[in-house]
């Protein structure tokens, strides 16, 4: 194969019959605010964790809400709860609070 | 001499239970104790330290000065019901000396002095005793009297709110507000039926005497002795279990605070004399901002320190709290109501993870090559007047920095460990440690009090100065190294922030540094007693909506002092109450780098 110095993504879909969202279901009804989120990313672009690391916050929530869970324990595990994020979220939402309860939800404790 | 009537028994088997239980209970504490805190205790009990402690034992826990601070009238409620209690039995012990020489009398002849002095002859009678002891009396009840118009109305007492308290409180509060009644009707009767007492039991059995036939009141007679006993046999039986242990309790406390014990970031067997400490008086809930703004009331330090003793805490109460240190300020037993919480928190969610934050490893963005190093601080970078401000400051003073964290750094850990991940904490500190020593700072300089207060506590820099911009800032004024334009038209106003006052105790340096731009104007809740933005990190259980409210009770305090300028020290602080103010809110380094001449 030629080396065009890219590579692209396998194509991959999210079927939300065959995920399992009962975790999702429990993130979203302990914090229905996350329904709020437009995606814009600000979360994201603000992280201290993100500025230094592959960590996206806003990926990694979005995925657990679709019921896609493997390694977002992991991911989670690089914020380090400083709360910019928090600050610049034009919906208001509780993001460390969403953190902690993805990380409860999905870790063991 | 006979020193017992049946009626005695269920005092005795509930003194016995009582002493017995908080026995077992303080012995397996100290016995838990980590050998550092031994150490500690062994060290203390040779020192002076020991009278001082002494001597706060008898203002505090019988005399309770610091709540005569919140409240004269709720000040001398405790203290009659202590301190009269106290000398009532003090006082009683030296009568049946007076009477009966130093011999030994078994507990309950001391306790039913009456009733025995009746039963047997003692000899003359002593009617200064009798007067003191109903003097005493009177005090107790008086006590009491107060204690019931305070359940019905707390506000005459200086509280807008007191405690929820749980069934099993209300059955060990009933006991104790009826135990001096009985008290004061038995022994009037006795006075009634045999003579003596003094002008209240005596002056009742006269009158009793008077008006009620004979047989009746030896019929009352002794079921009103049993009832009096009974009264107390409950009330000792219910106490290690309700809100009255810490009656005994705060005296061990208090020796162990003077030999400088604390609680610390993981729970140890020295909590124990806090939690239990707790009287549940409730006087932390009147300050409580999610109490006042809200209208939260179940997450209260009294509710949450209730909840931990009983094993009964919920993630939910823990998080929900802004550690903001108002009722910590407040509490009069002096419990450290914050470290508690956050150690309750590190219970609950520490994880030690080695794997995480190993791409904090080599990790270096910094800046510079002063001795000086600046710290930004997460917040500090998404308020960027300040970052600039503070380095048209350090370009004035011609200061030489090294920029920690300018174009991106580490979290200083303090949200972390707030939050209970300590161990994961612990590994920025390591970093974030390790990368001032490899810069050979000598000076520490950050505009974050919540980075301040972890620096001073955690890091435990040596060889580095730590200073918060205020008190850097200001001590370049003194040195004259920076010069700032003073103008008596230019008002301020400053919002104390939680971390940097209650937490860090510094007050006074950005209020000098106000003085020397302008007229500085205090707010209605300032210093020790300021409001929190509302926005602490250590809190993750409120929205925004509620985090707005706050913050607009606490601006509408700002702007009612009628300042050009709201003015703190703390970037997380400024961006909270800029949301709901009217006139500007700034940075204390932003005012100076305006005004630098």
């Amino acid at each position: 194969m030629i080396n065009f110095g890219f590579s692209i993504n396998k194509p991959r879909v999210i079927d939300l019959n065959r995920n399992n969202l009962n975790k999702s279901k429990e993130v979203i009804k302990e914090m229905p605010e996350l329904q709020a989120c437009i995606g814009c990313g600000s979360c994201t672009a603000t992280c201290t964790a993100g500025n230094l690391t592959e960590f996206n916050f806003r990926k990694v929530h979005t995925l657990v809400r679709r019921g896609e869970y493997q390694g977002a324990y992991e991911e989670m595990n690089k914020c380090m709860l400083c709360g910019k994020c928090r600050l610049v979220c034009p919906r208001g939402i509780n993001t460390r609070g969403v953190v902690m309860l993805i990380k409860r939800k999905l870790g063991d404790f | 001499m006979t020193f017992f009537a049946d009626f005695c028994i269920p005092f005795i088997v509930g003194a016995t239970v009582m002493f017995i239980i908080i026995a077992a209970k303080y012995i397996s504490w100290l016995r838990d104790l980590p050998r550092s805190d031994i150490k500690l205790i062994v060290k203390g009990a040779v020192s002076p330290r020991l009278f001082t402690a002494a001597w706060e034992v008898v203002r505090e826990s019988l005399l309770h000065c610091r709540i005569f601070r919140v409240n004269p009238l709720l000040g001398y409620m405790h203290m009659s019901l202590a301190f009269g209690w106290f000398l009532l039995i003090a006082v009683g012990w030296i009568e049946t000396v007076a009477y009966l020489g130093l011999k030994w009398v078994p507990l309950q002849g001391h306790v039913f002095f009456k009733y025995f002095a009746a039963l047997n002859d003692f000899g003359t009678h002593k009617p200064t005793f009798d007067f003191v002891m109903d003097l005493l009396l009177l005090v107790v009840l008086s006590g009491v009297t107060l204690a019931w118009l305070k359940r019905l109305r707390s506000r005459a007492m200086g509280m807008k709110r007191a405690t929820k308290h749980i069934t099993f409180d209300r059955i060990a509060l009933s006991a104790l507000w009826f135990i001096f009644p009985l008290r004061l009707l038995a022994e009037s009767v006795t006075c009634a039926i045999y003579g003596g007492g003094g002008f209240l039991t005596g002056g009742i059995g006269h009158l009793l005497a008077e008006g009620i036939n004979a047989d009746i009141l030896h019929t009352i007679y002794e079921p009103l002795w049993w009832a009096y006993s009974s009264a107390l046999g409950i009330f000792f039986l219910t106490m290690p279990f309700s809100r009255y242990m810490h009656i005994f309790t705060e005296i061990p406390l208090i020796f162990l605070r003077h030999f400088h014990l604390k609680p610390e970031t993981k729970e140890k067997s020295y909590d124990n004399f806090e939690v239990e400490a707790c009287s549940r008086c409730g006087i932390c809930i009147d300050p409580c901002q999610l109490q006042a703004q809200l209208g939260i009331n179940d997450v209260q330090s009294v509710y949450f320190l209730r909840d931990r003793r009983y094993n009964m805490l919920q993630q939910k109460i823990a998080n929900n709290c802004l550690m903001c240190g108002r009722c910590e300020a407040i509490c009069p037993v002096g419990i450290n109501l914050n470290t508690l919480r956050q150690n309750s928190r590190t219970s609950m969610r520490n994880i030690p993870n080695e794997n995480r934050y190993k791409y904090l490893r080599n990790l270096d963005r910094s800046e510079g090559d002063g001795r000086v190093g600046y710290f930004a601080g997460c917040m500090t970078l998404l308020t960027p007047n300040t970052l600039t401000a503070m380095q048209q400051i350090f370009e004035a003073a011609r200061e030489d920095v090294w920029w920690a964290d300018k174009s991106g750094g580490v979290c200083c850990g303090r949200p972390l460990k707030l939050s209970g991940e300590s161990d994961s904490a612990q590994k920025m500190i390591d970093y974030n440690k390790e990368l001032f020593y490899k810069h050979r700072i000598t000076t520490l300089v950050t505009s974050c009090p919540i980075c301040l207060r972890v620096f001073r506590e955690e890091y435990k820099l040596e060889g580095i100065e730590v200073l918060h911009h205020s008190e850097y800032i200001l001590r370049l004024l003194r040195q004259g190294r920076l010069q700032v334009g003073y103008s008596a038209e230019s008002t301020f106003t400053y919002h104390d922030p939680c971390e940097l006052g209650r937490g860090s105790g510094i007050y006074d340096e950005p209020r000098a540094v106000i003085e020397n731009i302008g007229k500085l104007l205090e707010p209605a809740h300032t210093r020790k007693d300021a409001l929190c933005c509302g926005s602490s990190l250590a809190n993750t259980a409120i929205d925004d909506r509620q985090q707005l409210t706050i913050a607009r009770g606490v601006a509408e305090e700002l702007d009612a002092t009628a300042a050009q300028t709201i003015v703190t020290a703390c970037p997380l602080c400024k961006k909270a109450i800029a949301r709901g103010a009217k006139n500007t809110v700034k940075d204390l380094s932003e005012i100076v780098a305006a005004n630098i001449k």
